[in-house]
């Protein structure tokens, strides 16, 4: 029990410690891949490459003056991007990240909990995560803000439902929730990938993901053009970090429910190792979420609500209906 | 080339190309069905092409566009009106500048004070030379009055300094002497263009 | 272990309602609900009860609670509420009461010791396959009733919210009576 313990707390300090650094390499990737979309040569003078961007981005944060405005109700709008970042977090610890492996003769299971309901608890700690930027957006006293802060539930609420009911259908297939059940369903190569079976099902998980995790197309809730940052209008050094730490956390989560669900897990992939193939894919999708960024152009406020509840609601709930009835008879 | 496309000022009529978009759908079932068409023919996927052909061009085929500014510059054109240079002649290495004062006259904004007295061989020298960079507006119009070609803007675009009023004199602005050699006919503002021989005119005597 | 995690989420669970109640700002209270609901899923998680844990956290974390905060946002919610109360006891009575009378309704039958599971989960039946087992037998009907009115809602809210959905605010007034014209 004692083990058991002292295991979960390193597991989840290391969980911690290396996504939020990945998170916040993943800005000084976004700004390189970006740059080479653009041709241009983005981040190049902290350190080779501009590697060690990251540092100096981390030492402006930290420094930078902690400004609340006045009216601000100062109390949430300190809370609030720690329920982002926390949230984040929280929802990684029932992902299992990697294979099984031994260290020092003792079997590491790479996963902080191994809740039976894992995939759920990843999708209702994201939803919780919608608090950060609704209460940041109603507490800091700004128009934008409270604007940001309108289209963040309505977005969120309304992508929640989109992908409960699009990952209803694999869940049906697998007849579990546990992450681990389902990779352990994929086990037997690339013909047993979940995607062969539900391609709609994964489209529609992608396209509710990028919403959830406000990334470009849907990039509603602090667009610049439209309404200043949106419920960031007015934070800044550190708090303001958080949100994008939480913000580059989500995607990773994404990245991995993707390729848990759909692509065969840490299932050895050909001759390429399970970790290495699962990394490869969360690399995947996180190119991916860049990618798309610098391609497409972000949608308008009720054309996001139009492709919600008119295009991928009723798709879902046809797919699901479709899963169940090829599963009956 | 006429000039006639530049003087027709009637923008937004000529050069434009209008787009078949075809008929955009009224019915419920035509948006239904365009819907339907276009998220199944992958257009979206065009967009993604290009990004990526793009960067695959920037990586491996060097056609990044970056210059990297204070390492490398890119040549400026030559009639570009930056900080003004004060050019010799090149035979004795003397100032060409004989202290008429029109650069002074003309200066819209103000900026050029100079000053000017005999020397002993009664010649004009100048004795006092100063641009007022805080206030010159680069018009040019120094550079195009001046008889002698003495005064032309040069290339130095990065002038900015910690003071508001950074004077310079004319020493500062002049060829120095043992650059001579490589003082360039300044083919830029003020510069006498190359047709100039076919641009003049006979003054009429009639006034 | 257990119950000290018990005792600490009922003492953070009550803290926060009790904010809830008493606080004047409308934002407070709303983020005390909220903060409320998620430790309540973790008394279900203490419980074992993984299932409705997370239900909780997803329906009334995710979605209830956020409605009330998008209701919230037509509301100044920076500003301090002026309660209108017209006579502090009758309202101290009756609030004190229900809370009495809910608190022997549930606390009855555990005093009484003599509770029972009716519906005990089979055997190697997982959380979420326990829940359905009771949900699709025992109370198929109530839980078809909830679904119908459910959607009963729905259908009104669309015709609520849709009434005068002819009237394109953004298109020019022209346009407008054009299209009602052609009505």
């Amino acid at each position: 029990m004692d083990g058991y313990i002292i295991a979960t707390v390193i597991k989840a300090i290391l969980v911690l410690a290396v996504i939020s650094a990945l998170a916040g390499f993943g800005t000084y990737l976004e700004r390189k891949v970006l740059a080479f979309m653009q041709r241009r040569l983005g981040p190049m003078h902290v350190g080779p490459y501009g590697l060690l961007q990251l540092v100096a981005d981390g030492i402006k944060l930290f420094t930078k003056e902690d400004f609340i405005p006045n009216n601000a109700n100062r109390l949430i709008f300190m809370i609030a991007p720690v329920i982002t970042a926390a949230t984040a977090f929280i929802a990684l610890a029932a992902v299992p990240m990697l294979p099984e492996f031994e260290l020092f003769g003792i079997t590491v299971r790479p996963i902080v909990s191994d809740l039976n309901i894992g995939i759920l608890f990843v999708l209702g700690m994201m939803a919780a995560g919608l608090y950060g930027p609704l209460l940041a957006g109603v507490a800091q006293h700004n128009k934008w803000g409270l604007l940001g802060a309108a289209r963040t539930a309505v977005q969120f609420l309304s992508y929640e439902v989109v992908t409960g009911l699009s990952i209803l259908a694999p869940i049906m297939i697998v007849g579990s929730l546990s992450l681990i059940d389902f990779n352990n369903y994929q086990a037997g190569g690339i013909g047993e990938w979940l995607i062969w079976k539900q391609p709609l099902a994964f489209i529609l998980f992608l396209i509710a993901g990028f919403a959830e995790t406000n990334r470009t197309p849907f990039d509603l809730l602090e667009h610049e053009a439209e309404v200043v940052s949106g419920y960031a209008t007015e934070y800044s050094g550190m708090r303001w970090g958080m949100f994008f730490i939480g913000e580059y956390a989500n995607m990773i989560t994404i990245g991995f429910l993707a390729s848990l669900v759909f692509f065969g897990g840490f299932n050895d992939w050909g001759f390429i190792p399970g970790g290495l193939a699962i990394l490869l894919k969360v690399s995947f999708f996180f190119f991916l979420m860049l990618w798309v960024r610098a391609s497409w152009p972000h949608i308008r406020p009720d054309q996001l609500m139009w492709l919600c509840w008119k295009v991928l609601m009723p798709l879902a709930v046809i797919n699901v209906t479709v899963t169940g009835f090829v599963m009956m008879f | 080339m006429s000039l006639e496309q530049f003087k027709d000022r009637n923008v937004g009529t000529q050069n434009y190309t209008m787009l078949d978009l075809g008929e955009s759908p009224k019915t419920g079932w035509g948006k239904f069905k365009q819907v339907a068409k276009r998220s199944v023919k992958l257009e979206l996927f065009t967009g993604l092409k290009v990004t990526f052909r793009e960067m695959i061009k920037a990586l491996f085929m060097g056609e990044m566009h970056t210059t990297k500014y204070p390492f490398e510059k890119l040549p400026i054109a030559p009639r570009y009106r930056a900080i003004h240079e004060m050019k010799r002649l090149l035979e004795s290495g003397h100032y060409r500048c004989i202290g008429c004062g029109l650069c002074e006259k003309i200066c819209i904004a103000d900026c050029i004070r100079m000053d000017t007295r005999y020397d002993e061989n009664q010649r004009k020298e100048v004795s006092e030379y100063t641009i007022n960079f805080g206030r010159c507006i680069f018009c040019g119009y120094c550079a195009e009055v001046c008889p002698e070609l003495a005064i032309v803007h040069g290339g130095r675009y990065e002038n900015a300094s910690e003071q508001r009023a950074s004077f310079a004199l004319f020493e500062d602005m002049l060829t120095p002497l043992d650059q001579l050699t490589q003082q360039k006919e300044y083919p830029g503002f003020g510069a006498v263009s190359p047709d100039a021989d076919k641009k003049i005119k006979k003054t009429p005597l009639a006034y | 272990m257990e119950t000290f995690a018990f005792y600490l989420f009922s003492i953070l669970i009550i803290g926060l309602f009790a904010v809830t109640v008493l606080s004047r700002n409308v934002l407070y209270a709303m983020t005390s609900l909220a903060a409320g609901m998620v430790l309540i899923s973790g008394l279900f998680f203490l419980l074992g009860a993984d299932f409705l844990g997370v239900v909780q956290l997803i329906v009334y974390v995710g979605a209830v609670m956020a409605l009330y905060a998008f209701a919230m946002m037509f509301f100044d919610a920076t500003s301090v509420i002026k309660e209108k109360n017209s006579s502090a006891t009758t309202v101290f009575l009756l609030g004190g009461l229900s809370a009495v009378l809910l608190v022997v309704i549930f606390a009855a039958p555990s005093i009484g010791g003599n509770l029972q599971p009716l519906y005990p989960s089979p055997d190697g039946a997982s959380n979420p396959q326990a829940v359905g087992l009771v949900l699709f037998t025992k109370y198929l009907v109530p839980f078809e009733v909830a679904a119908v009115m459910l959607l009963v809602a729905m259908i009104a809210g669309i015709i609520l919210a849709g009434k005068k959905m002819e009237h394109r605010i953004t298109s020019s007034e022209e346009e407008n009576s054009g299209e009602k014209e052609m009505k």
